[in-house]
């Protein structure tokens, strides 16, 4: 440090001798300066260099540390268990409320190649086309010799033509566990469960995702492996529902219609027994929706859920049973119902006339749409509104399937006085079968209005109450008499006093407008009358027959026949017993107390 | 002028040269590779091919580009910096338009006889630059605001380049190696604690935003950090490489399962296992042993970089080793925690191991770089 002063001067000395510019020597010592701050700089480089080695040490000690973390913990085989077991939880079991099975798993396998470990492509192509005919040999062949390390040949295989793969004998093909979802019952309620579907695929298992109806709506819980396999128990009674398909579908036959729908549901429960569409698909072999045609004539479709429909003179009642609740009519009040009933440009006929006043019992059971008419105008639009709207006819039915989301009813947005008058019959308002038989199951079981599901329930539901327990006693009994004396009188099985209205709706053109030639024809009811049980509803889809000698459309003459047989047929296997009646009025008597 | 060239006389010359080349350093770098090789020749299932010979190749043309570098002298190449910094940002607009598309991300220039990536040869272009800046900076400037802005602006020009490749993991390399070695260059405490302060407010900000209109990153990236969060959420999707790997290196334990015996990368369990994911096969198969080894082999090798930058006196040939020490160790650490979980998954291989062609010749460049510093350092 002392020496740093002096070299200057030693430096500045010589250079005054040789006379040189002074200069050079202050650039000598700039460059000096300059040194000693590198040096300065480079100190504290140093330090900042510790700083950083602390730092990668540091993560090195992470790693290291994370490393054996890993290595000491996670002492777990090789994953190929593991990644199974992520894939293949099995799917739970869906039954129905008697604990028969509806769906289940079946174990089975999927073929595929490794062409990598394949020793004779040839062979093995051939011998594969042999089991399996709708292969393309030549299209094999150039895969198995391509550059493809894995090929999927068929996703599930029978254990015969495992056997016969088996026996090519070519190390390159192997097989794969396949969880399938089997439904045993075929076709018995094939709208309700859907169906399902590989999700993603691995060698070693595959998941089975629900792609429709309860298996998707489920899906999670199917799935959940906390349920440890305890199976969705449903509130279908498979007998009852296969009886109601077999003779619906009878029913659509003779009546040569187009397809048909039927829901019958526990009026106190909510418990939807059975719900059947037809046309109806396998869901083990569930079809592709085809595309362009009109969605609603698809088998996948299921028309008591998701087909909202102008049901016609089955609304009737409720108007009725409104009126009633309202003290703005009895059972016996004499309604004016000269016809036509003009409003505006606007006309509305009875389908027959039976005189210029009729008591609302009759009104109801000679379904005229004129009188009903003449009750709504005295309700009123607001309070229609909302009385249909408790009845839950203006939201999606709550079932718990992935179509119900669709089942928006369709409602005129301007709810005028002219509307109020044309939804009192059913006209102006379409709404699914579903929506109905909740609507009739609210009237049957003393006004509460319940709500449908799919899944058992262990007692009866606590409703919101719509109508007063007389109104709906009032309405019962105007059903019963629809049956015993007006238009359905074909549904009235012996023993099992059937209550109920029928409904015979013009189908809406596309265009606008109804048809003159198709309709729409439904019952909807209850039984039995004396004790109410069930909600029943029954639609046929553009029926025809001939009857008396005439081309009958009519629902009296098309729906009514088809729900007496089903009654017959249902009454027995839902333990409702037949009343032993030795004549009809004592019942009646009974019903309305 | 830098202190070297005063000092020329000092060092060595000719094929003398070959003596103070940083031996240890050169052999640790084999015995990585030479990891690699076995490594990439288990998981091809006991084969040369399609990896492991081709991964001979390249580091055998590596080594050599890395004598080559390392013979000329390394005031030559701080010269050079400027113009290797302009090609390689060159390079890195040319791929915006001329790249191939591979993995979803625009990175490869096709060359013809092997695909360059410019992003790698952009993070040894920007130490040197750095470098070079630093050592053509007087120390008394070195904190003055504007040339803190300079090299600030060296780093940011190629880093957005490469973000938009997109390619998250080596952008963010990029930026912490160099700020790594502006840390050493001696900038002020005060710029590296502000920019970590917005760095932390950024990272609220990325979450902030996530879901609005102008959401920071992309749906992947957000992805990835959730799945980072949580693998368990997503085992079969976006997690599946973290929770594979995961149960590769437990699959390990200790000591491993022995060579070629690993099950989880053999039966393919594991993509990109011949590339980011090769750890996994050392660590099942080898076990904890075997990872550590290679992590003390990787800490060795930093440990001679920085050996090499302390012994000599020229600022150039400091920055530069330091820089190389840093990328390499960034490299391997940030790997090595995302195929452990630590980090996210982003696209980082593992240095000399992982199968990949620029990358291992970069890197291999870059040794050379402090190859030459030590031998032109002056005795």
């Amino acid at each position: 440090m002392i020496r740093t002063p002096l070299r200057p001067l030693a430096h500045v000395l010589p250079a005054r001798a040789r006379q040189e510019d002074p200069d050079s020597v202050m650039r000598h010592n700039l460059r000096q300066r300059h040194d000693q701050m590198e040096i300065a700089a480079r100190q504290m480089a140093e330090s900042r260099l510790l700083v950083l080695i602390v730092f990668i040490v540091a993560a090195f000690a992470a790693v290291a540390v994370r490393m054996a973390n890993l290595a000491h913990s996670d002492g777990q085989e090789p994953t190929q268990q593991i990644a199974a077991a992520a894939i293949a939880q099995s799917r739970a079991d869906i039954t129905d409320r008697h604990g028969r099975i509806l769906a289940t798993n079946f174990e089975t396998h999927s073929l595929y190649a490794q062409p990598p470990d394949m020793v004779d492509p040839a062979a093995a192509a051939r011998g594969l086309v042999q089991v399996f005919p709708d292969l393309d040999e030549a299209r094999l062949l150039r895969d198995f010799t391509g550059k493809r390390k894995f090929i999927w040949i068929k996703r599930r295989i029978s254990p015969e033509q495992m056997q016969a793969v088996h026996d090519i004998g070519d190390p390159g093909l192997r097989f794969g566990p396949r969880e399938m979802r089997l439904y045993p019952n075929g076709s018995v309620a094939s709208h309700v469960l859907g169906g399902a579907s590989f999700g993603k695929e691995g060698v070693n298992a595959a998941e089975v995702l629900g792609v429709a109806g309860v298996e998707k709506h489920f899906d999670a819980f199917l799935r959940d492996p906390a349920q440890n396999g305890r199976p969705l128990q449903l509130s279908l009674d498979l007998t009852v529902q296969a009886a109601t398909e077999e003779v619906l579908a009878g029913g659509m036959a003779v009546m040569n219609a187009e397809g048909a729908s039927a829901v019958v549901m526990d009026i106190h429960t909510g418990e939807v027994v059975a719900i059947a569409s037809l046309p109806d698909f396998d869901p083990n072999d569930r079809p592709r929706p085809a595309l362009g045609d009109d969605p609603s004539i698809s088998p996948l479709f299921n028309r008591a859920v998701q087909g909202v429909y102008e049901l016609g003179s089955v609304f009737k009642i409720f108007t009725a049973a409104q009126a009633m609740d309202l003290g703005l009519a009895a059972p016996e009040t004499e309604i004016d119902t000269t016809g036509p009933l003009r409003w505006g440009r606007f006309k509305i006929n009875d389908f027959r006339h039976y005189g210029n006043r009729m008591s609302v019992t009759k009104i109801i059971e000679k379904s005229s749409n004129i009188g009903t008419a003449r009750l709504a105008q005295q309700i009123g639009a607001v309070r229609q509104k909302n009385f249909l709207e408790s009845l839950g006819l203006f939201d999606p039915t709550p079932l718990e399937l992935t179509e119900a989301g669709g089942s928006d009813p369709l409602i005129q947005k301007n709810w005028s006085e002219l509307t109020t008058m044309t939804v009192s019959y059913g006209h102006g308002i379409s709404v699914s079968p579903m929506h109905l038989a909740a609507g009739y199951a609210a009237i049957a079981n003393g006004g509460r209005m319940i709500r449908p599901t799919l899944l058992k329930q262990s007692g009866p539901q606590e409703g919101v109450r719509v109508l007063s327990e007389r109104a709906a006693a009032e309405a019962r009994m105007m059903l019963r008499r629809v049956v015993s004396e007006g238009t359905a009188s074909m549904v009235n099985v012996k023993g099992y006093s059937v209550a109920g209205k029928t409904g015979t709706a013009d189908k809406p053109r596309a265009r606008g407008g109804y048809y003159e030639d198709k309709v729409l024809s439904s019952f909807a009811g209850l039984f039995p009358a004396h004790d109410p049980a069930y909600a029943i509803v029954v639609t046929l889809d553009e029926p025809e027959i001939m009857g008396l000698g005439e081309l009958r459309r009519t629902a009296g003459w098309t729906a009514v026949p088809v729900t007496g047989e089903l009654i017959r047929r249902i009454a027995p296997l839902l333990g409702v017993r037949p009343l032993i009646e030795p004549d009809e009025r004592i019942a009646i008597t009974q019903a309305s107390n | 002028m830098s202190f070297l060239e005063y000092n020329v006389k000092s060092t060595p010359t000719g094929f003398r040269k070959l003596l103070f080349l940083n031996w240890p350093l050169t052999l640790l770098l084999a015995a990585a590779a030479g990891v690699g090789f076995m490594m990439l020749y288990s998981v091809a299932g006991g084969s040369m091919s399609p990896w492991a010979e081709q991964q001979m190749e390249r580091f055998a043309l590596g080594m050599a580009v890395m004598l080559v570098v390392a013979l000329i002298p390394i005031w030559f190449w701080r010269n050079l910096s400027g113009v290797a910094y302009l090609f390689g940002l060159a390079l890195l607009v040319a791929v915006e338009f001329f790249g191939t598309v591979g993995m979803g991300a625009q990175r490869w220039i096709d060359l013809g006889f092997m695909q360059l990536q410019p992003s790698e040869l952009m993070k040894i272009a920007v130490v040197m630059m750095l470098a070079a800046y630093y050592d053509w900076l007087p120390a008394k400037r070195i904190s003055h605001p504007f040339f803190v802005l300079l090299p600030v602006l060296i780093v940011l020009l190629p880093t957005a380049l490469i973000i938009k490749q997109p390619d998250l993991g080596t952008s963010l390399l990029l930026v912490v190696g160099s700020g790594g070695v502006m840390f050493l260059a001696g900038v002020h405490w005060g710029y590296f604690a502000a920019v970590i302060a917005a760095g932390v407010a950024l990272i609220l900000a990325v979450f902030q935003s996530r879901g609005t209109d102008w959401q920071l990153l992309n749906d992947y990236q957000y992805r990835r950090i959730d799945i980072f969060l949580d693998p368990s959420q997503e085992p079969l999707g976006a997690g599946y490489h973290i929770t594979q790997s995961k149960i590769a290196l437990g699959s390990g334990g200790w000591s491993g399962r022995g060579f070629m015996q690993g099950t989880q990368t053999r039966l393919n369990f594991l993509p990109e296992k011949h590339t980011d994911f090769i750890f996994t096969t050392l660590a099942e198969e080898f076990g904890f042993v075997g990872g550590v080894s290679l992590l003390i082999i990787y800490g060795l090798i930093v440990l001679f970089c920085i050996v090499t930058a302390v012994s000599t006196r020229d600022r150039f040939a400091q920055l530069v080793s330091f820089g190389v020490a840093i990328t390499f160790f960034l490299f391997f650490a940030v790997n090595m925690s995302m195929v452990m979980g630590l980090a996210p998954v982003v696209g980082v291989p593992l240095p000399l191991v992982s199968y990949g062609g620029s990358a291992m010749l970069v890197l291999l460049a870059a040794f050379g770089l402090v190859q030459s510093a030590n031998i032109h350092r002056p005795r």
